[in-house]
């Protein structure tokens, strides 16, 4: 898979083309500021960018906005943002109305590896990688009528494991279940939460979102 | 009420002459031609000038006082007549006049008694003057007991007793000293004591008064002794002069205090004229009032308080503490309040009109006081931002010395001892490094939670309103965001109402026991409104602790003000007004 890493600290950016490298990617550009990002993408067509948030030139939320950028000019390409903070204003910002080829993860999870690279390879294949810390933030609001009160605490940690974008299989993995048991956690997850059900992992993601945020 | 003064008039005049025509046709009367002339003009003197100051302060007792005095005194005349019921009545109530004397002298100029102790005296006057001696009246043979040969009989007379009347007469008699004695020494301090508007006013009947109880205390002296009957009488004559003045110093005092009433207005309107200095005015005013106590206080209508010309905060005196306020408006806006001697009470129109006639200076100095009170505002909130900033960074300190420091340097060890355990003991050098991560993962968290706080990125990066969005989401109670700016404000701005909105909702879920809160973001007259409020239990007090006072100095610095509404059971709003273009 074809990849393009932006972020300023070279440190960083040339970890995480190593990191990726190491587990068969190939990067085809680097970049370190927005606008060098928007041109690689521009040349290499990737099948995913790596984007920090802060870069250059204004060192705020530049990154962001090259990535929303991107997913206008080239749908194919995934972008997956790595943020310093938990701001689930900008992961809902990114995701707009598709949480497909779409992630934002906490820079620190570039550490966990596996996951990382997972998170990668998904949004490359369309899918989506929402930070855990993002989910918990939205499903952790205070309401005032909380539909969220119905759910068993199983049912709750299946619904954050798919905000996160994960697959029936990669959440019964993690729940130690079986799918078919995964299964019927998400149909009853939505029956509560009176949610159309959805067949691909990125609408189901976009669906809970939107009931989240909501 | 002003026909029922004309027909006392028209009853002290009948009084006093029926007196003169009985000391005229009486037969025993000593010293016809000084006493009756004096007589009469003590009694219309005081019945005149009563009735004058009755009618013109119908709420001040002074004048009836005075009346009730004219007459007592006409009552104590009739003892000279020769018909023997009318000389009973006037030698048994011939003290009367006393009683009423002193309690006009305690209760002037404000027309009530001021201590107890004054009420007990005054009461214990009508005691000895309208019942002791009238009782004791019955008991008295007026050739033995009061050497009159030729006086008439007492038809009121039932026993002779002489030991009880010498004994009960010397008793009141000393009762009757301590009680003049008490009165000249109330005078004395009076004089002494006085503020200057009551000294320039009141001086000469305080003196008058003095002068009344010396020669009181040396008639009854000389009564309880009985050195001589001569000197008695010239002591009884003598003593009669500043009485007979009394009541003209009382209207003299009156007429004064009007008269350099208009006169100063004058004055001042001229003295305005030659564009005072600040501080000037105050002592314009000062003079045009006569009082040298007086205060100037300015309306600071942004803060709804007073303060005085170096703009430091003034509390509005209380009833009763001896000091009268008066308020000057302009448009019908409250400017100032000059706090002057409660004496001047009486003079507030005038007090009015002397406000009035400076109510554009005033404007021009409350400016100036409003000025001085923001400096020392400022200079204080600077000092408490200061402290504010330094608390904070011994705070950050601590954080990050309790925190990430200490997460880094155990790490750094295990990290240290796995590296020395890979090839001897690979699953503990795992384990350790296992750990190590872990603490990588928690010093990062506690980073980002430090690095929040300190400035929330995203408020920079996206506004206010996003950045309001994630503090509701934030917050452990439900947040409805009710109304937001909808548009990027000046940083300092964003960042204030950010910080209103984060200390309220931090006090909400601290203390409030609510159930939801509510943020609401309007723009007014220039200002951004930001309003926080809940549902709670309310009682929150702005002085109390530092979070709501660090957030007024906040506000302070950008010129934004803070308002606290929390009354217990009822909730908390917060509201700030924060300048914005």
């Amino acid at each position: 898979m074809r990849v393009v890493v932006a972020d300023d600290s070279v440190l960083l950016r040339e970890g995480v083309v190593r990191l990726l490298e190491d587990s068969g990617f190939e990067v085809v550009g680097q970049a370190g500021d927005a606008v060098d990002l928007l041109r690689k993408v521009n040349a290499h067509k990737p099948d995913v960018a790596v984007v920090d948030i802060r870069m250059p030139p204004t060192h705020t939320d530049d990154g962001l906005r090259a990535a929303l950028e991107i997913r206008k000019q080239h749908p194919d390409t995934g972008v997956l943002v790595l943020s310093q903070y938990v701001e689930e204003s900008y992961a809902l910002e990114l995701v707009g109305d598709s949480a497909g080829g779409v992630g934002y993860l906490l820079k620190d999870r570039v550490a966990d590896v596996d996951r990382f690279v997972d998170s990668v390879k998904r949004v490359a294949q369309g899918g989506s990688a929402l930070d855990p810390e993002v989910v918990a933030q939205l499903v952790g609001r205070a309401r005032r009528e909380d539909p969220l009160d119905e759910l068993t605490p199983r049912e709750r940690e299946a619904l954050e494991l798919m905000a996160e974008g994960r697959s029936n299989t990669a959440i019964a993995e993690h729940m130690v279940v079986t799918e078919r048991a995964v299964e019927k956690h998400v149909t009853s997850i939505f029956g509560k939460l009176g949610l159309v059900p959805a067949s691909e992992d990125h609408r189901r993601v976009l669906a809970v979102l939107t009931f989240l945020r909501s | 009420m002003r026909r029922a003064l004309w027909c006392l008039a028209a009853a002290g005049f009948v009084f006093g002459v029926i007196d003169l025509a009985l000391i005229l046709t009486s037969e025993f009367a000593p010293d016809r031609e000084l006493s009756t002339a004096l007589g009469l003009l003590i009694g219309w003197g005081f019945v005149g000038a009563g009735l004058f100051a009755w009618a013109r302060r119908p709420d001040n007792r002074v004048g009836m006082l005075m009346t009730a005095t004219g007459f007592a005194w006409f009552l104590a005349g009739l003892s000279l007549s020769d018909i023997p019921l009318l000389f009973v009545i006037g030698a048994a109530f011939g003290s009367l006049y006393f009683a009423t004397a002193i309690h006009m002298l305690l209760a002037a100029p404000q027309g009530r008694l001021q201590s107890r102790s004054e009420k007990r005296i005054v009461g214990l006057g009508y005691v000895l003057t309208a019942l002791v001696v009238p009782v004791l009246f019955v008991f008295v043979d007026p050739e033995r007991d009061m050497e009159c040969v030729d006086c008439p009989e007492n038809v009121l007379y039932i026993a002779s007793s002489e030991t009880l009347v010498r004994v009960v007469s010397v008793a009141v008699n000393f009762v009757g000293l301590l009680l003049v004695v008490f009165v000249l020494v109330s005078l004395v301090l009076r004089l002494l004591r006085a503020s200057a508007p009551e000294r320039r006013l009141y001086a000469p009947v305080y003196a008058a008064g003095v002068a009344l109880m010396i020669t009181l205390i040396a008639i009854l002296v000389l009564q309880s002794t009985s050195v001589s009957n001569e000197a008695d009488g010239v002591v009884s004559t003598v003593a009669l002069v500043p009485l007979a003045l009394m009541p003209y110093l009382f209207l003299a005092s009156f007429v004064r205090a009007r008269m350099f009433q208009t006169g100063a207005v004058g004055e001042l309107i001229a003295r305005l004229g030659e564009a005072p200095h600040p501080g000037d005015l105050r002592d314009a005013l000062a003079q045009a009032l006569g009082d040298p106590s007086l205060e100037l206080v300015y309306w600071l209508p942004d803060d709804k308080r007073f303060v005085d010309a170096v703009g430091a905060p003034f509390d509005l005196p209380s009833d009763g503490s001896g000091r009268a306020v008066t308020k000057v408006e302009q448009e019908g806006e409250c400017v100032a309040a000059i706090v002057y001697d409660a004496m001047l009470r009486d003079a507030r129109d005038h007090v009015r009109a002397v406000g009035a006639a400076a109510a554009l200076a005033l404007k021009n100095e409350r400016l100036d006081a409003e000025l001085r009170a923001k400096v020392g505002e400022l200079r204080s909130s600077r000092q408490r931002m200061l402290s504010i900033g330094l608390e904070e960074r011994r705070r950050l300190e601590r954080d990050l010395h309790d925190g990430a420091q200490q997460r880094l340097v155990s790490m750094a060890l295990n990290l240290r001892v796995a590296r020395d355990k890979l090839r001897d003991e690979p699953d503990a050098a795992e384990g350790l490094l296992e750990g190590a991560s872990h603490e990588l993962d928690a010093a990062l968290a506690e980073l980002r939670e430090l690095a929040r706080g300190i400035h929330p990125a995203v408020l920079s990066d996206r506004g206010l309103d996003t950045a309001l969005e994630t503090l509701a989401s934030r917050a452990p109670v439900p947040v409805e965001l009710a109304a937001l700016p909808g548009e990027r404000l000046p940083e300092a701005v964003e960042l204030a109402a950010y910080y209103v909105v984060s200390e309220a909702l931090t006090n909400v879920a601290k203390y409030a026991d609510a159930s939801h809160a509510v943020v609401d973001i309007g723009r007014d007259n220039g200002r951004l409104v930001v309003a926080v409020s809940d549902d709670g239990v309310g009682g929150a007090d702005p002085e109390q602790g530092t979070g709501l006072r660090g957030l007024a100095d906040r506000l302070a610095v950008i010129e934004g003000r803070l308002e606290v509404d929390s009354e217990r059971g009822r909730g908390t709003k917060i509201t700030a007004r924060i300048p914005c273009g």
